[in-house]
């Protein structure tokens, strides 16, 4: 059914908004509902996607998924790597044609950090100087070391050297906020009318689980490159209805779809077909405070069982990477040095029977996973080969929310695990630092480990610090805390009349690069 | 009478008051909280957003900032749609599911009673036979088998409808025909048997036998008693239908507030449970009020009851 | 009632049916040479074949087995969730009739007003809330079925209260639980099992929403909401997957309904005709 052709609505149907259809409008299935539009509190990364189309922070992403140059036009680092100066672009406007400038950063800043905001990803920035302590409330908020040098010109002063700083601004947690606007209006500053935004488009219409529409943003730097007239986001949490709603001409870009469906694409809508791998690694993590997983030959067996290449080539089948390093295989600059370790059925049962267990006294473990269809699928998988080495494994799924405060509180044996996002190794790796706390969800600790991380993160020159990552690496997975899998594939459909859209590991495609050709 | 809705006003809100305070239990004493995602809480952040939304204070004093929040018409922030009010999401939510469930027990009576009187004149020929099996196998298919095989047929094969969203009236055809076919069914077969009854009764047989057109008949002797079963059981259908709403509503991508409440009990948003909770009890009490008024008007025994 | 019930070829047509389902749930899993979790690798999301009569899942499970494992879990979560509500509703509705005067109306006034409540609202928020077990669903349903019963009870209480031996026991000097326990309840018990195997389509429909709305049983269980929900999902790759288990969850709830029809016509012919339940 064309959603163009509207007839009249029934009378009750008309106390609902009804969404007029333009020419240059791109509809998007964004996989969910955003929770929140305002870039201090966001937490998914489908807010992502919304909030980088409206605001653009000091670095940006190209249609690649590139850092470049965003509201700042360059900067500089200090040689100890400590201190970044920024230099904005005169011509940066808000919606409002009013000029963005350095003291939209401070405001913003320090508002992400301010207790007050209750912001859950306030940690992003914990690399500023004082934001630490600004955030849990025992210093003032101007003890942050971001200062408006002059009204574009922007300092910012580390704790500690981080060369992936400019990567780390790119996330709404760095972008600027209208403070004229913000003051005035406090937390209802978020709502369609009142927002106001210096991305290249601005927020038109919200009708929560209905759709987010965006409205080309005229007073945007380079408003004159943007193809697209609107864009609406809609909240398609259930990727069989986005898939039918696709296939339907409802939608232009979905996400997702039945990967069940993913042979009869390559066959009929190839041009539709656009497979990415995501910058992200899947993995297993083990419980190392609770026996016997505390015994490193019953975690190397239960490894050793797996077949990753069966989980990705026949169970996901949409050309997932088998990673054996638990930093993703397409983080830039990084090539790790851990050895893959394939499948060995017989090695894994010899080192289960030197720890005690056979098929008189089999091994019994809970397997925790988050709900989903394709959860279910690796883990029912990842089951079934440890019961072919005599591993007696229970499913537990459960929401994303609980599943996850039990994996803090280490309420588990063996559960699934993911994470995903920077092009920096120390990302991934700092989850296997016992000072990491409960997100090291399975409490490991190793001296060696902690002591070469620590040093890599004192480290300011780049190539010598990812040796020294490379080798916590290895010291690391030797001891296999955790199963490294694969790395997820973003299985999107893309009409072919849409233009200017680039797989990239990011999974970002902002609106402003992309456009609709004439049929 | 005004004693009597009174009355069954106080009973209501003893019902809502039950309803709230066995949600709200329910919710704090679930393991998870609205804030566990899989990134990491620094213990000041966490701390921040525990006192933003009151959630540091104890139970007993937020249950009763709660209650009082309620009797200011207040369902509250919502705890993880950070932008919206509960209120505002009821505002968006309830026209949606309103409309769904609304025409679809209006389809469903509609069907029901014209379907169960016809098969009750023609008692036991061949239409009658038919319809019945009809009704039975309608029963058979909730909407879960329903409402994807709609979707399959005529959303994704013949494009006839859209398979979800709710632009316009045509997105509502399929969810509400899913929603409806079970107790249309369910109506056809109560009101069958009361038309049965009701036609045996000596009044309608002697009209029958003066000659009266069955059209008259059906209108004037049969239809008024003949419905009081019918309409009886609309007040649990009304219940009932809740839960059919809530697959529907996921199947076709309706923002109803079902789905609200299902991803508020799944993702442990307190507010948006407590709230959509009584948004449902007080539409399922105020149409069971509805109902039961009906009854009365349709038989004066009852009104003074 | 035998007669009654076998009446007709429809009757006879629904019972067969049933009876096969019921069969095949409790012995086809153990028949088949499929375990519930084996992955086939080599048939992954596989059409059905002579080694899959069903087709397989997509991890490559055998559907047939799962479809009659899914049955099992159904019918044993109705089954269970039926007798919990006979735990209550017999003893509440014996207790209300033969106490009778104001216990009575006091009793009756809450399952009039508990029948104003959505309750499946409270059974999906146990289930979200507190993780997806098979005991919780059960006691939960059964916990929010038993009104109809209760009332039913009530009713042939009040005339079973008036009967000789009731009426020596009591001036005996029983106590009245040992009255209600010992002789009412024995005595009504029949009619109200008949009328609680009534309730048992209601909770697979019950059951099979709340595993639609992905709040069912662990892995590697399965039950036909669960099994309609996936093959929901794979509908047009793999439409067997939604076929078969939607088929047997239709088939299963016209076979109940008709019998139900029959059951209930059969009770009130032998009761005098009390009709006081729609569901």
């Amino acid at each position: 059914m064309q959603s163009r052709h509207r007839i009249a609505a029934l009378s009750l149907a008309a106390l609902i908004a009804t969404l007029p259809a333009a020419a240059d409008e791109l509809r998007i299935g964004n996989g969910g509902e955003p929770l929140t539009l305002d870039p201090h509190r966001y937490n998914l990364n489908l807010e992502e996607k919304i909030l980088a189309d409206l605001f653009e922070g000091l670095t940006a992403h190209d249609a690649d998924g590139r850092v470049v140059a965003g509201a700042a036009e360059s900067w500089s680092t200090s040689a100890d790597g400590l201190v970044w100066t920024f230099r904005l672009r005169e011509d940066a406007r808000w919606s409002d044609g009013e000029p963005v400038t350095a003291a939209d950063f401070v405001y913003s800043f320090q508002r992400l950090l301010a207790p007050r905001t209750a912001a859950s990803l306030a940690y992003f920035l914990y690399a500023i100087d004082g934001a630490q302590a600004v955030n849990a409330g025992t210093a003032p908020l101007d003890r942050l070391a971001v200062r408006a040098v002059n009204a574009h010109t922007l300092e910012i002063r580390l704790a500690q050297p981080f060369p992936f700083f400019d990567e780390r601004l790119i996330y709404p947690t760095g972008f600027p906020m209208p403070k004229h606007v913000v003051e005035e209006l406090g937390d209802a500053w978020t709502k369609p009318g009142n927002m106001v935004s210096n991305g290249a488009f601005t927020l038109a219409d919200w009708q929560p689980q209905g759709f987010v529409r965006l409205a080309k943003n005229p007073h945007f730097r380079r408003a004159s490159t943007v193809a697209l007239e609107a864009v609406t986001y809609f909240p398609t949490a259930d990727r069989n209805a986005a898939y039918n709603r696709y296939r339907n001409g409802e939608l232009d870009v979905i996400g997702d779809f039945p990967p069940g469906e993913i042979g009869w694409l390559r066959r009929k809508m190839p041009d539709h077909l656009h497979l990415a791998p995501l910058l992200s690694i899947m993995y297993l993590v083990f419980n190392v405070t609770v026996p016997p997983f505390d015994d490193e030959r019953v975690r190397r067996a239960l490894a050793l069982a797996l077949d990753r290449e069966l989980i990705t080539g026949r169970v996901l089948q949409s050309g997932e990477i088998p990673s054996a390093s638990f930093v993703p295989p397409m983080v830039a600059n990084y090539r790790s040095a851990v050895t893959p370790m394939p499948q060995d059925q017989d090695a894994a049962r010899a080192l289960l029977a030197e720890a005690g267990y056979d098929a008189d006294s089999p091994l019994e473990l809970t397997l925790r996973y988050i709900a989903g269809p394709d959860n279910k699928k690796v883990h029912v998988a990842i089951a079934a080969m440890w019961k072919a080495v005599g591993v007696a494994t229970q499913l537990h799924h459960a929401e994303l929310n609980a599943h996850f405060a039990a994996l803090r509180q280490g309420e588990f044996q063996v559960a699934q695990a993911g994470w995903f996002g920077e092009n920096n190794p120390e990302h991934y790796l700092e989850l296997l630092m016992s000072a990491t706390g409960d997100v090291n969800y399975g409490r490991f600790a190793d001296a060696d480990v902690d002591a070469l991380m620590n040093r890599a993160k004192q480290t300011a020159a780049l190539q010598e610090r990812l040796t020294l990552l490379r080798r916590a690496e290895v010291a690391a997975l030797a001891r296999h805390p955790v199963v490294p899998l694969y790395a997820v594939t973003i299985r999107s459909l893309v009409r072919p009349r849409i233009t200017g859209w680039r797989a990239n590991p990011r999974n970002t495609h902002p609106a402003r690069y992309l456009g609709i050709r004439a049929e | 009478m005004v004693r009597y809705l009174l009355r069954r006003l106080a009973f209501a809100l003893i019902a809502l008051w039950a309803v709230v305070s066995v949600t709200f239990v329910l919710v704090r004493a679930a393991p998870g909280g609205p804030f566990d995602g899989e990134r990491r809480l620094p213990p000041a952040v966490e701390a921040n957003l525990l006192s933003a939304y009151h959630l540091d204070e104890p139970l007993v004093g937020q249950y009763f900032r709660y209650l009082g929040m309620l009797a200011q018409a207040d369902l509250g922030p919502s705890f993880r749609q950070k932008d919206f009010s509960v209120n505002e999401l009821v505002a968006r939510g309830l026209p949606i599911s309103l409309t769904v469930g609304g025409l679809a027990l209006l389809l469903a009576l509609a069907l029901g009673i014209g379907a169960g009187t016809f098969a009750a004149l023609a008692r036991d020929g061949p239409r009658d036979r038919l319809l019945m099996v009809l009704a039975t196998l309608a029963l058979a298919f909730p909407p879960i088998v329903v409402a994807p095989a709609l979707v399959a047929a005529f959303a994704v094969s013949l494009g006839w409808f859209p398979a979800g969203g709710y632009d316009s009236a045509q997105h509502f055809v399929l969810p509400v025909i899913a929603l409806a076919l079970p107790y249309a069914a369910a109506f056809t077969r109560l009101m069958r048997g009361s038309v049965a009854e009701t036609l045996a009764r000596p009044h309608v047989r002697s009209a029958r036998a003066k000659g009266m057109p069955t059209r008259r008949i059906v209108l004037r002797h049969v239809l008024p008693s003949a419905l009081m079963p019918v309409v009886s059981y609309a007040g649990p259908v009304a219940a009932a239908l809740l839960a059919g709403s809530m697959v529907v509503e996921e199947v076709f991508s309706l923002p109803g507030l079902g789905r609200y409440f299902v991803q508020g009990a799944l993702n442990r948003d307190y507010t948006l449970v407590t709230g959509t909770v009584i948004v449902y009890a007080a539409l399922v009490l105020a149409f069971n009020l509805l109902a039961d008024l009906c009854y009365a008007r349709l038989d004066p025994r009852v009104r003074h009851a | 009632m035998r007669e009654a019930l076998l009446g007709t070829a429809l009757a006879r047509t629904c019972c067969a049916m049933l009876a096969g389902v019921v069969l095949a749930a409790v012995i086809g899993p153990s028949l088949s040479p499929w375990a519930l979790d084996a992955v086939d690798w080599d048939a992954i999301d596989a059409a059905p074949t002579a080694a899959h009569w069903f087709g397989t899942d997509g991890v490559g499970r055998d559907l047939l087995t799962r479809t009659l494992g899914g049955a099992r879990v159904s019918l044993v979560i109705a089954v269970a969730a039926t007798l919990v509500s006979c735990l209550i509703g017999i003893p509440w509705g014996a207790t209300a009739g033969y106490l009778g005067g104001a216990v009575d109306q006091a009793m009756m006034r809450v399952v009039d007003g508990l029948y104003a409540l959505p309750f499946i609202l409270l059974v999906i928020l146990l289930v979200a809330l507190f993780g997806r077990n098979i005991f919780l669903l059960f006691i939960a349903l059964g916990a929010v079925s038993w009104l109809d019963l209760a009332r039913i009870v009530r009713g042939q209480t009040l005339v079973a209260k008036n009967e000789a031996y009731v009426e020596a026991a009591r001036a005996l000097g029983a106590t009245t639980p040992g009255i209600v326990l010992r002789h009412i309840v024995p005595n009504v018990i029949g009619p109200a099992l008949v009328y609680a195997t009534l309730t048992i389509p209601g909770v697979v429909i019950a059951e099979s929403f709340i595993s639609f709305l992905g709040l069912g049983v662990q892995e590697p269980q399965t039950s036909w909401g669960v099994l309609i929900a996936d093959g929901t999902r794979a509908m047009r790759s793999a439409p067997w997957q939604l076929l078969f288990p939607a088929s047997l969850l239709a088939a299963t709830l016209f076979a109940c309904n008709v019998l139900g029809d029959r059951l209930r016509d059969a009770v009130d012919a032998g009761a005098g005709g009390s009709k006081s339940s729609v569901r």
